[in-house]
């Protein structure tokens, strides 16, 4: 209760200082919670591509398709146990360009077989996947199925028509069959439907001089390959290298690169999320030294009497330490709080047009917020407390 | 209780190239439960030498020992325990803790004194009960800004007395209050000195006050000039 007292005793002066570690702890909290979705999201990507090797056209072909055959061939190299032909769309083309730290709503043409070896398993929160043989089904993301308000029965056309479509748009009718549980990351955007209605998609999108001439079902716009379960990232690396040894006309991407371009992103946005919020708090943790400062000037007879009935060095350090550390608490669990607050109020009373979330907190982020400001608290009462302890009884009891 | 011995006890300052004595040489015995006045006029050595027993201070040179333990070779650790456990304190300016109550800064001194305070129940008992001696256990939840002078110097004599210390050393503590408070003070100190044996060391400026102790020092220019004993010690 004295150290409650301690703090109170100096309303103004107090509350000016817990406030700075509240603005600290609350952008922590904020640009942390950013930066934790961000992270979910690319780690989902590390997920999936640190488990698969994606193989596209080679270097300085126009367009981005491949002949199913080569399917095949990938299926023969070493290490390979399985490869699946892969389609994605626009879900909504030609929608107005907005920043977004998701994944755009995207139609993801894709064998049910390939959950079965990719390292991101999905899992349903109703219904099923789309099944190989069945036309017009679709399995949608957790995302996608809250911004388009679908549960398992209802009808959805894809792609979404644009308000300005030409005259020879088309779109399908897709029966909602299941919807996945989120994941925090590109799936949670993705509408999945079967390898015969992509190709009929990809059919629609090509040129209408086009339309018709080409067999859709000998084209594909990627492959994924899978070696055996457990397979190493360095091992996937070699089945790669190996793909583009002994596949001509394909080009494997090394899973190593991609992980590393995911992560580069993600540490560059942590770190620059972080560092804000953190040069916020350290002006936080200086009102905190500054107040300690202040205090113990105010209170130098009160060291002195308590030096004269018997408190040791320690003891005096000890009690303007916790009471920095107290600050730095209340700050850090009123922060937070506000913090977690904006967030919950962002994500669900201000959801995204795409109903993405913006923010993440996670329990890391709830021990870093309150930890390090508590920790900065302490810590910024080093000091003070040090000089405190230090003062000399007879000075300090007839100090005026 | 073995009392206070001061053998050759000396402090000097420097300042710049002169050097200060402020206590030059003292040599005492104070009996267990005596009730000593040191006078002397300003810069004598009173305050210095107060200090000096209050392990305040370290000695330039000489021997101070308290209750049998040799002071001058403790370190600050074992001189704040020292201090918890032996000494009391009464100043001036009573320095009370505003933010206490009345309850609370007469239990202070047990808070860095675990071996003096046994329980809790038995630190809190103690304190119930010298708060009641001293008359204020009507104020036991008042703050000192709630408190006369008179009554802020009783809660600290109450303090003083809270860890049983066998030395209370009392530094002008009738200085801030009228006369007829400085003798109701003086008439409680010593009753708490017959009923608990303490010794009290009472620096003061005021005669009248000093008349009430049963030996008399007085210090000059830092060495004692004349101890003279009035009256007998009581009996520890």
């Amino acid at each position: 209760m004295e150290l409650f007292r301690n703090i109170w005793r100096r309303k103004l002066r107090s509350t000016l200082t817990i406030s700075g570690i509240v603005i600290g702890v609350f952008a922590l909290t904020t640009m942390g919670a950013l930066a934790e979705n961000f992270n979910a999201l690319i780690d989902g990507g590390v997920k999936y591509f640190g488990g698969s090797i994606q193989v596209g056209p080679p270097d300085g072909q126009a367009a981005a398709l491949l002949p199913v055959s080569k399917i095949d061939e990938i299926r023969k190299v070493e290490g390979v146990e399985a490869a699946f032909a892969g389609y994605s769309f626009q879900a909504k083309p030609g929608g107005a360009l907005v920043f977004s730290f998701g994944v755009p709503d995207t139609i993801v043409g894709a064998d049910p077989d390939e959950n079965n070896y990719s390292a991101l398993k999905l899992t349903y929160a109703q219904g099923r996947f789309v099944s190989a043989s069945s036309r017009g089904e679709v399995t949608l993301g957790s995302t996608i199925s809250r911004e388009f308000k679908k549960n398992v029965g209802d009808t959805i056309d894809l792609p979404v028509k644009p308000a300005d479509a030409k005259p020879d748009f088309i779109n399908h009718t897709f029966t909602v069959v299941g919807i996945l549980n989120e994941t925090k990351t590109a799936p949670d955007s993705f509408a999945y439907i079967n390898l015969t209605d992509a190709q009929m998609l990809l059919g629609d999108s090509l040129p209408a001089s086009f339309r018709g001439s080409i067999d859709t079902s000998q084209i594909t716009e990627g492959i994924s390959v899978y070696g055996k379960p457990g397979t190493s990232l360095s091992d996937l690396d070699k089945i790669a290298d190996r793909i583009n040894d002994q596949v001509p006309g394909v080009k494997a991407l090394r899973p190593s690169d991609l992980v590393n371009a995911f992560k580069a992103g993600g540490q560059v946005f942590t770190a620059v999320a972080i560092a804000a919020a953190v040069l916020a708090l350290v002006v936080g943790g200086l009102s905190v030294i500054n107040t300690m400062f202040m205090a113990v000037s105010d209170r130098v007879r009160e060291i002195g009497l308590k030096k004269a009935v018997g408190a040791t060095t320690t003891n005096i350090m000890g009690e303007f330490l916790i009471e920095a550390t107290l600050m730095g608490l209340i700050g850090g669990l009123i922060g937070y709080g506000l913090g977690v607050l904006l967030v919950v109020v962002r994500n669900t009373a201000f959801p995204a047009a795409d109903g993405s979330t913006l923010f993440l907190i996670t329990p890391t982020l709830t021990v870093l917020a309150i930890g390090f400001a508590t920790v900065l608290g302490a810590g910024a009462g080093v000091f003070p407390a040090w000089r405190a302890a230090r003062l000399d009884p007879v000075i300090a009891l007839r100090n005026d | 209780m073995a009392g206070v011995q001061l053998v050759g006890l000396t402090k000097h300052y420097k300042r710049g190239q002169e050097i200060i004595r402020a206590l030059d040489g003292v040599t005492l015995d104070i009996a267990p439960g005596e009730f000593v006045a040191v006078i002397g006029r300003s810069g004598s050595g009173k305050t210095t030498m107060l200090d000096l027993l209050g392990l305040l201070l370290k000695p330039t040179a000489g021997s101070l020992v308290i209750d049998g333990v040799e002071t001058t070779q403790l370190g600050d650790r074992q001189r704040a325990h020292m201090r918890a456990r032996k000494v009391g304190f009464v100043f001036q300016e009573y320095n009370l803790l505003s933010g206490l109550t009345v309850f609370e800064n007469v239990m202070l001194p047990q808070r860095y004194a675990p071996q003096a305070r046994g329980d809790g129940e038995a630190g809190k008992k103690r304190a119930l009960d010298l708060i009641e001696r001293v008359g204020l256990t009507d104020r036991i939840k008042h703050r000192p800004s709630e408190l006369s002078g008179g009554q802020m110097q009783r809660v600290a004599i109450a303090r003083s007395m809270v860890n049983r210390p066998s030395l209370i050393l009392l530094d002008e503590p009738t200085g801030a209050v009228d006369t007829e408070t400085a003798q109701q003070l003086v008439d409680l100190l010593k009753l708490l000195n017959r009923q608990e044996g303490v010794t009290l060391v009472l620096v003061t400026h005021d005669l009248d006050i000093a008349g009430n102790a049963t030996r008399h020092i007085r210090l000059k220019d830092g060495q004692v000039v004349s101890d003279e004993k009035v009256g007998e010690p009581v009996t520890v």
